[in-house]
């Protein structure tokens, strides 16, 4: 819910930088989401894609999202492992034969705990 | 031709396209308003907490068993966000204690700028009496406040007994950011099928060194525990200042 008012602070921010780098227009928004930023990823885009449109310099503006794997410690064996988050099919797939329940790929641990990726940043802009 | 200057390469080419790297973080606004705030807090004088959980775990009155044990001894000032009513506000201040009301009109978090805000009403309330103590109730929501530092110095997250142990497990951001878990409304143990150790096992698989501490603000059972941890803030910060 709060991905709206996070894309309100990177148009904030984009226009700036814009202003600042004397550009008329911005081309391309490179953004970064942590797998634990707690940022929704379609949200995040269809609140950006509804405020750029009040604003000239971004209305053109694309936005790619780069969405890094996940990675988590594991409890028990203490080793890293980088899992990725199913699409949303293969959610509903996993699901249904019961095994969407995320596991140590070493020991077969439950016990996993995030580790990093709770980055929310503005990495790259093209502008003209 | 291009079109745009007339020059006679034949592929169309950008005018002045320019790449920048900006590497910044999209809260770096509220980071910013957040480490001022905290500043402002210090130069008050005081330490501020962070509650966080969802509604109706029990913040406003754990707030209030905490100001009626602490209130002779320290100075304590409170910023409530909700998204309606001053209803908590109006509880608090019945406490004898100062109150903001921050109410939110429809967003699911307090953010730094909010809280600005509130520090400056909170210090006319206070009339010029210093405060030790802030804190600052978050939007009743297990989720989104997780993201915004509203420059408090601990964040505490509540879980009470009939939202059952999984929370922590299903709501991680949330329980990895906090530094102090509250398990409240202990007394309810009996009637609720909820266990505090695979509430507290969950919480320290995201977060090892996450302090736990369980309590009843009703019966007053471990609340000791929780004053303590108070005090000790309070006893750093004199600490810190000399």
């Amino acid at each position: 819910m709060h991905e709206l008012s996070l894309a309100q602070s990177l148009i904030e921010q984009i226009l700036a930088l814009a202003a600042e780098h004397r550009a008329r227009r911005v081309n391309r928004v490179v953004v970064t989401l942590g797998p634990f930023s707690g940022v929704v990823r379609d949200s995040f885009e269809f609140g950006f894609n509804i405020l750029k449109q009040e604003q000239e310099p971004v209305r053109e503006a694309v936005l790619e999202l780069e969405t890094p794997d996940p990675e988590y410690v594991c409890r028990d064996c203490d080793k890293v492992a980088v899992i990725p988050f199913p699409r949303q099919s293969e959610r509903l797939e996993l699901a249904r034969c019961g095994l969407a329940a995320k596991k140590c790929p070493w020991c077969g641990s439950n016990r996993l705990s995030p580790r990093g990726g709770t980055e929310l940043i503005l990495n790259q802009l093209e502008m003209e | 031709m291009c079109d745009t200057c007339g020059c006679q390469l034949h592929e169309h080419h950008h005018h002045d396209t320019k790449v920048v790297e900006v590497n910044r973080s999209l809260l770096e606004a509220n980071q910013k308003q957040a480490e001022s705030n905290r500043h402002h807090i210090e130069h008050m004088g005081a330490v501020a907490i962070n509650l966080i959980s969802s509604p109706g775990s029990g913040k406003t009155t754990l707030l209030e068993r905490t100001i009626d044990e602490l209130k002779a001894s320290c100075s304590i000032g409170v910023i409530e966000g909700d998204i309606e009513t001053e209803r908590d506000a109006d509880r608090i201040r019945a406490k004898g204690v100062p109150a903001v009301q921050l109410t939110t009109g429809g967003a699911c978090h307090l953010d730094a700028p909010m809280v600005h805000g509130g520090l400056h009403v909170l210090e006319h309330f206070a009339k010029g009496r210093p405060l030790d103590l802030i804190f600052i109730e978050n939007v009743g929501n297990l989720v989104c406040p997780a993201t915004f530092d509203l420059g408090e110095h601990r964040r505490v997250v509540l879980l009470s007994t009939p939202e059952g142990s999984d929370k922590p497990a299903k709501y991680p951001a949330t329980f990895k950011s906090a530094d102090l878990m509250l398990i409240t409304k202990v007394d309810l143990l009996p009637h609720f099928d909820f266990s505090v150790e695979e509430a507290a096992g969950q919480a320290r698989a995201l977060k090892p060194e996450l302090e736990i501490i369980t309590l009843s603000a009703t019966t007053g059972d471990g609340f000791a525990g929780w004053l303590a941890y108070l005090r000790g803030l309070l006893a750093q910060r004199t600490a810190h200042e000399h």
